[in-house]
């Protein structure tokens, strides 16, 4: 059994309203920073709890391809949040959105949206690396 | 229960170490546990080196950028081993010679990030994952022939042993190693009937079947030389009487 839960935390700094962009990501299990998590084979990834904070509002996607492995990855949205003002906001969910990997080129990876203004945003959230079906 | 709530074996109980590739089994009882109560080592990262050239599922290559880390979609080709100062061979901890035949070491690692596939090459540099007898060789560098985060075995003395760990994911994993384990002193049953009893199953055992599908010469050397044997062969069920004559002459040439 394949059990593993890690945190993973990204910001941005936004200039102007409407602005977005994938986020780039950290992790105390992992060196370096990176934009995506590509699913192991016959795994799959759920995101838990995600907590958005920043100094505007702004939306959280969370996203998916079947294919990272092109030069160009299409991605769709498959989860948003959004923070409504400035502060922060933790949701928990009972029931995570569940990525599974057929073939190992399947991905994960969060972008923000709609930002508010200048200002800050950031993203955390609980990610569990499993083979668990439930 | 054989082992207790570590998955150990107990004082006092049996544990028996198949090898497929011969289809022979090395009976032992545990006198006692060297370690009892200090069982879990917080080892510390993977022994994988700064500096390090690794392959990877892509076809490429890649540089290890620091202590532990397993770069993002690389495997190590050959088993590496884990140094610890003052062990005999301080390069290998789980390494022991035919002198400390009457010491065990029954492994069990833990990988975090448990996505890390493992496998174990015996003796080191012997990729011993088949499929459809020797026709795929598998492991950890193919697409199945591992587990993720977790390997058991049993470390027989004067035979080296190599663990392989490979990363699938885009990220260059920091890792970290988590070993319980007994150092049991054991002896070998002297009773051909328990012997046989023990290997159809008849008694109680806890068996860990040793990742070796082929029979490299290494291991039937250093088998002969630290025991006396390449072990018991096992036997059907029907076949108590010839099992017995021979666990008989078995026993006789054992050196434990």
């Amino acid at each position: 059994m394949v059990k593993w839960l890690v945190t993973v935390h990204g910001s941005a700094t936004t200039t102007a309203p409407g602005q977005g962009g994938t986020l780039t990501l950290e992790s105390p299990d992992v060196l370096g920073a990176f934009t995506y998590i590509r699913v192991p084979k016959g795994l799959r990834v759920k995101v838990w709890a995600r907590r958005l904070s920043g100094t505007v509002p702004f939306r959280l996607l969370v996203r998916y391809t079947s294919n990272v492995t092109v030069a160009e990855p299409t991605w769709s949205v498959v989860d948003s949040a959004y923070l409504a003002s400035p502060g922060s906001v933790e949701l928990e969910k009972r029931r995570p959105v569940v990525v599974v990997s057929g073939n190992g080129t399947e991905a994960v990876s969060f972008a923000f949206s709609d930002s508010g203004g200048a200002g800050v945003v950031s993203f955390s959230a609980e990610i569990e690396v499993t083979d668990e079906d439930e | 229960m054989v082992v207790d709530e570590l998955g150990l074996v107990r004082v006092g109980e049996h544990i028996t170490v198949f090898i497929p590739a011969t289809q022979t089994a090395l009976v032992f009882r545990v006198r006692s546990r060297a370690n009892a109560g200090g069982e879990v080592l917080n080892y510390g990262p993977l022994p994988i080196r700064p500096g390090t050239t690794l392959p990877t599922y892509d076809g490429g290559s890649v540089t290890v950028p620091a202590e532990g880390v397993l770069p993002a979609r690389s495997y190590t080709p050959v088993g590496v081993s884990f140094p610890m100062p003052g062990a005999y061979d301080p390069g290998d901890m789980w390494y022991t010679t035919e002198e400390d035949r009457d010491r065990l070491f029954h492994v069990k690692m833990y990988v975090h990030p448990p996505v890390v596939r493992v496998d174990l090459q015996v003796p080191v540099g012997v990729t011993q994952g088949r499929f459809q007898r020797n026709r795929v060789t598998v492991g950890v560098d193919k697409d199945f022939g591992f587990s993720r985060g977790y390997a058991e075995t049993v470390h027989l003395p004067a035979v080296r042993y190599g663990y392989r760990f490979g990363n699938d994911t885009n990220l260059n994993l920091r890792t970290f190693a988590r070993f319980v384990y007994g150092e049991y002193v054991v002896e070998i049953p002297r009773n051909p009937e328990l012997v046989f009893d023990i290997l159809v199953r008849r008694v109680p055992s806890y068996w860990v079947t040793l990742p070796v599908n082929f029979a490299d010469p290494a291991i039937e050397s250093a088998l002969t030389r630290v025991y006396g044997t390449k072990g018991f062969p096992v036997l059907r069920y029907d076949q108590r009487d010839e099992a017995v004559d021979e666990y008989r002459k078995v026993i006789a040439s054992l050196r434990l």
